[in-house]
């Protein structure tokens, strides 16, 4: 046993334990969120139920499983349930999602075994994706078309169906991009020439032709607006043409507007390829849509752009500082006691708490910077402000301070690594220090530097409190880039994948719809987080390859 | 081992101590160096002849090195390092506080120990000192490269791969390399500290082989551990212990009759 001991395997197992259960940790960790993240993607089966309560009363329910749980009967009792015969000690409950929010109240609902006299997996139920009022299940039974009830049966309704969905779809789509860019872009022109003649106003400058031809630009922009408004009008109106019949779980026949629809699957009767296709697209969607109902339906795009353009804009900020910075305190500072708090200063910024950080953003950046540039060079828009809110540059600023020791540290130790004999073989060439460290030290160092910036990139992109002060909304109207002069935007305030996961988590009025969205969500944003960082680190091991000397 | 060729001999004639001032590539004057507290050299004077080879040799951590960093100043990147004296340079004293320390290192190469290559193309390595004096023209840049690569005695191992990494060399390959690039700038003097200490034999004869040629061009200036090869390639030799300079004399003098006994000692190996 002691030479057992000695021998330092107990060390070796114990190590080598500590590195299995960290490893264990993470990637359960990650499983987790990737399987219930992404199987919400999946098209779950659609079931009817015929229930029969306790009092007798019949009904037939239609919808996907969500969740089951096994209660105990005694609480089941206690909470005033009645069992005609007692059903064992545990009795399984199921959460079921029914949709059809509009007609029956909740979406979700709890349905006991013990209810439960029939389930049947229909073929010919249909599950709607829509626009508002979440998901819609039923038998379609005809389509509308210019008011006129289709003769359709069996399979021609299915395809029929999904013709005309396809064509609403592609006419709102159009509806929607006018809407966007073209009477976005005129909104926001006139919205510019308001704040052109109130500066002229503020100047005393506003001689009277400024004013006519403001007033002229003005209509003819509001003529342009007219007519794009009239082709709205006709592009909605056309998308709400057709209509749809589908009988519901009452046994009642209901009309839905195509125009509200975005897709029907008929989920049943798909086959496992087109389940895996109808899974992609449904990522897809997620990836590149624009979120609906309260975030709580649709897409994330806005959250990942604002995610990656605020860390991007972050990196741009924070490496020349740091670096310059890391320069300074290893190349030309004086090695003495200033130096060496200044030193321990920068690294113990690390360790404070990034709340207060957000803080100091909304404080320093947003009221005082942000408040004096509104003051000097957007008076005409006050008192709204321009740049003394919240923004996307405010955000990136904060957490560049954030991030600034990590960075200033990695060069550092980086700048320390390179032999001074390849400095001195500079020098002796007759090179001043600052070529030495443009030509020879800091190309050399780069591979640090990229360390340190990933480094940054990692932590920038997880941090949600200081950005809930400084810039991150729950949901932004427009992104930080886009068409309109000067394209990049960076007052705006943008939306960010970790804010949302807490906003569709916490804040949302639907918990049961949006809790497999905070899964996905999370997922996302851990892909994007380790996206970006094996971006910067296949970029660090190319500038690697390149100094290979270092290795030696 | 100690073989003598009729060139050294002929050195006989200089005298050492009153060298004609357009002989003199480098007049040392009662030069004193402190690191900190401790004395490292203690009052050296000494002329170093045009276009000669001259030798530093002495035990470890006799000051040899120092002495030659102190020629173009490398000194002044020990923050503790105090000088006094002169050290003149076409008479003018280097250590002048007017004197810009990038020029007179340009006038006055280096060539360190172990290879030190920078982390870039064997042609940049060598156009690297030209391109610092603003030389970017192709053809200027292609010529000097071939030259000085040429002058180390290398251009044929790598005229077909200019491009490739420096560090693809061999040791002694990359040491040649350096000298090429410290040459590529012609100076006037050049600092060789002890070259060969991290090569292999062959690599060794190599660069001595070099180092005979340079001097047809260049002033050379070389620290070594090796009493053969400072016997081999040098005109003078200057022998220092503990900070001072004990002897210094032709190098035909210094080996076969040394005038000091402890030249004499560390020559005939009895300590050192």
């Amino acid at each position: 046993m002691g030479k057992w001991f000695k021998s330092g395997s107990p060390w070796i197992w114990m190590t080598g334990g500590a590195v299995s259960i960290s490893l264990i940790a993470v990637l359960g960790l990650l499983l987790l969120i990737a399987w219930r993240g992404l199987s919400y993607f999946w098209p779950a089966e659609v079931y009817q139920w015929q229930l029969e309560d306790q009092q007798g009363n019949k009904s037939t329910l239609i919808g996907e499983i969500y969740d089951r749980e096994e209660v105990p009967t005694e609480r089941l009792i206690s909470a005033g349930h009645q069992f005609n015969q007692h059903p064992g000690e545990f009795v399984t409950r199921y959460l079921v999602k029914t949709g059809n929010r509009e007609f029956v109240g909740l979406d979700f609902r709890w349905i006991l075994a013990t209810d439960i006299i029939s389930r049947s997996i229909p073929l010919d139920v249909a599950k709607f994706e829509r626009t508002k009022n979440g998901n819609f299940y039923g038998y379609p039974v005809a389509v509308i078309e210019e008011g006129q009830r289709l003769e359709l049966t069996g399979d021609a309704i299915e395809s029929s169906l999904v013709e005309h969905i396809e064509r609403a779809v592609t006419i709102s789509e159009q509806a929607l991009s006018l809407q966007k860019s073209d009477i976005g872009s005129i909104n926001y022109q006139m919205e510019r020439l308001r704040l052109k003649e109130r500066k002229y106003e503020l100047d005393g400058e506003l001689t009277p032709e400024r004013k006519q031809q403001i007033a002229a630009q003005l209509q003819q922009l509001n003529d342009d607006y007219l007519v794009l408004e009239k082709d709205l009008f006709a592009l909605r109106d056309e998308a709400a043409r057709d209509s749809v019949v589908i009988r519901d779980m009452r046994g009642e026949e209901v009309t839905l507007k195509l125009d509200s629809i975005l897709d029907v699957t008929y989920t049943n009767h798909m086959s496992f390829i087109d389940k895996v296709g109808h899974w992609f697209v449904g990522i897809g969607r997620f990836i590149s849509h624009d979120p609906r109902e309260a975030n709580t339906e649709g897409g994330v795009f806005p959250a990942i752009f604002g995610t990656v353009f605020m860390v991007m804009l972050m990196a741009v900020i924070v490496t020349p500082f740091g670096v310059i910075a890391a320069i300074y305190l290893h190349e030309y500072a004086k090695k003495g006691p200033i130096t060496k708090m200044i030193r321990i200063a920068v690294i113990n910024l690390a360790g404070v708490p990034s709340i207060v950080y957000g803080v100091f953003g909304l404080g320093f950046f947003v009221y005082m910077l942000g408040g004096s540039l509104d003051q000097l060079f957007y008076p005409e828009a006050l008192p709204a402000p321009t740049f003394g809110s919240p923004g996307v540059i405010w955000s990136a600023l904060t957490l560049a301070i954030l991030t600034l020791p990590v960075v200033i540290v990695s060069t550092e130790e980086g700048l320390s690594r390179i032999p001074s004999a390849v400095r001195q073989g500079s020098l002796a060439l007759g090179a001043t220090k600052a070529e030495t460290l443009w030509r020879i030290v800091i190309p050399m160092a780069s591979p640090a530097i990229m360390t340190g910036l990933i480094l940054a990139v990692a932590r920038a992109a997880g941090e949600v409190a200081p950005l809930m002060l400084v810039g991150v909304v729950k949901l932004a109207p427009t992104l930080p880039i886009d068409m309109n002069f000067p394209f990049v935007h960076l007052e705006r305030k943008f939306m960010h994948l970790g804010f949302h996961i807490y906003d569709v988590g916490f804040q949302s009025p639907n918990v049961e719809a949006a809790r497999p969205l905070v899964y996905a969500t999370s997922f996302l944003l851990v892909s994007v987080i380790v996206a970006l960082n094996l971006t910067a680190i296949s970029v660090r091991n190319h500038l690697r390859e390149k100094f290979r000397s270092l290795e030696h | 081992m100690i073989s003598i060729d009729s060139s050294n001999m002929q050195t006989d004639t200089l005298d050492l101590a009153n060298l004609a001032q357009q002989d003199t590539a480098l007049e040392i004057r009662n030069l004193d160096l402190r690191y900190g507290d401790k004395q490292a050299l203690y009052d050296v004077s000494m002329k170093i002849p045009k276009k000669k080879v001259t030798a530093f040799i002495g035990p470890s951590g006799c000051g040899k090195s120092t002495l030659l960093r102190c020629i173009n100043r490398m000194n002044d990147l020990v923050d503790s390092c105090k000088i006094d004296g002169e050290i003149l340079l076409h008479g003018q004293n280097i250590y002048d506080k007017k004197v810009d320390v990038a020029a007179l290192r340009r006038n006055v190469g280096m060539v360190f120990q172990r290879p030190n290559p920078f982390p870039k193309s064997i042609y940049e390595n060598v156009v690297y000192g030209l391109r610092l004096q603003g030389i970017n023209n192709r053809r200027e840049l292609d010529d000097a490269a071939e030259r000085s690569l040429r002058g180390a005695a290398i251009w044929d191992e790598v005229k077909d791969r200019l491009h490739d990494n420096a560090f693809g060399l061999s040791g002694g390959q990359q040491q040649r390399l350096v000298i090429a690039r410290a040459i590529a700038i012609e100076p006037e003097v050049l600092l060789l500290d002890e070259p060969t200490s991290a090569l292999d034999p062959i690599s060794t004869l190599t660069i001595e082989e070099l180092i005979t040629e340079l001097k047809e061009q260049f002033t050379v200036v070389i620290v070594t551990h090796n009493m053969q090869q400072a016997a081999r390639v040098s005109d003078q030799t200057a022998f220092m212990y503990m900070g001072e300079l004990v002897e210094y004399a032709d190098t035909n003098t210094i080996f076969t009759t040394p005038k000091k006994r402890k030249t004499e000692d560390y020559i005939t190996g009895r300590y050192g």
